[in-house]
């Protein structure tokens, strides 16, 4: 080997470095430990005023629906009158869900499933029963991320705080298609989703009072605020539930002609 | 409490039980009436987010796979069911609420097996 071809390997296997070490180079920048890196739990922090740690379901009673005057833009409004009037033709407008796209927020907290939530001192990992799944809402004081880095998901990106005995948690970063504020409504998230929970503890530990705030200019004016109570359920483990191929094709719901798809 | 009161309450609970664990909208299926049809049961999936049963079913020497959409086991145990309450090749009767558009299958109601057995799908409801 020359010292030329020996130039070329060096820069070639520099270049390779920092590729392979890139994930790592990002985090540094960001400064911020994972959730469950030994280092970031054992911080000290102040006692948090309650304990999430349980499996819990809501009982379906507050339903979920727009609160009066709702004002939805012309882009979303095309979405509910195709809804409206698919269903009012027996037909299905956009069953996503039911097509294995993930329900995301905030179908996860307001349809009735079980939810198991793990509370560590840096985040609580949500993992609801439908369709297995996961969010995670961090504690460790860390903002959200830079919205020209972050990847839109579906469950988005919540950070939590405490304000006295409340739990506040900050949810952006949706992904604007395939994904419904109400599905069987018919009205869209956009990209502009923002969801504000407050969730208190009540009944020494044994109930959940949850505020939820929507927001989402692109959909519709103003808040949307309702509240749901979840109940501890101590006889309640979360079950493998995924969507998957052969059990649509056994779902005449699904594969019904008259669903429209686009 | 007043008859009224007490169609609101059971239109709510029917309605919430309607919703709980979905896993995605039934629209296209015809709520007001059901339809039995007698067949071989061909497949009986015990699983999550929906239990179901394909069933062939012949009339007038056609015979056409029929599909029931069920309710997952967390809700078929306390109902009464296992995993061999329907066996393969069994010839059973289903009654169900009907797709609109005539797809042969629909949302399970209530099944009577070989015994003479009837099962629902819910604990404690007649349907």
């Amino acid at each position: 080997m020359n010292t030329s071809q020996l130039g070329r390997w060096a820069i070639g296997a520099l270049l390779l470095a920092a590729i392979v070490r890139a994930p790592d180079l990002a985090a540094q920048q960001r400064g911020t430990l994972g959730a469950v890196a030994p280092e970031n739990l054992a911080k000290p922090r102040p006692k948090p005023p309650f304990d999430l740690t349980g499996a819990w379901l809501h009982n379906g009673n507050e339903r979920f629906d727009p609160p009066a005057g709702f004002v939805l833009t012309p882009e979303a409004k095309v979405h509910y009158d195709a809804a409206q009037k698919a269903t009012a033709e027996g037909k299905l407008y956009r069953n996503d869900i039911g097509l294995c796209w993930p329900a995301g927020l905030p179908i996860m907290m307001t349809r009735v499933w079980p939810v198991t939530m793990i509370q560590l001192p840096t985040a609580v990992y949500m993992i609801s029963e439908l369709m297995n799944s996961l969010r995670v809402v961090y504690l460790d004081g860390r903002p959200h991320t830079d919205p020209d880095i972050a990847v839109p998901s579906f469950n988005g990106e919540s950070i939590g705080h405490w304000e006295g005995d409340t739990l506040v948690i900050d949810t952006t970063n949706f992904v604007d298609s395939h994904h419904w504020i109400h599905d069987r409504l018919g009205i869209p998230a956009s990209d502009a989703l923002h969801i504000v929970e407050r969730v208190k503890m009540l009944e020494g530990g044994n109930r959940l009072e949850m505020q939820i705030t929507l927001t989402d200019p692109k959909v519709f004016k103003g808040d949307w605020v309702f509240t749901k109570f979840w109940n501890r359920v101590n006889n309640r483990d979360i079950a493998e539930v995924e969507c998957l191929p052969d059990l649509n094709d056994h779902m005449p719901t699904v594969q019904s002609e008259l669903n429209i798809r686009k | 409490m007043t008859t009224t009161k007490i169609l609101g309450a059971l239109v709510l609970a029917l309605c919430i039980g309607a919703s709980a664990y979905a896993h995605h909208s039934a629209v296209g299926v015809d709520r007001s009436k059901t339809v039995t049809v007698e067949g071989v049961v061909k497949t009986f999936k015990w699983g999550n987010p929906h239990s179901w049963i394909e069933m062939e079913v012949t009339k007038d020497g056609k015979t056409e796979l029929w599909n029931f959409e069920m309710l997952p086991p967390s809700y078929l145990i306390p109902a009464g069911w296992t995993r061999s309450t329907i066996k393969i090749g069994e010839k059973i009767k289903v009654t169900a609420n009907g797709m609109l558009d005539g797809t042969p299958g629909g949302i399970f109601v209530s099944v009577t097996l070989p015994d003479g057995k009837t099962l629902t799908q819910r604990a404690g409801r007649g349907q």
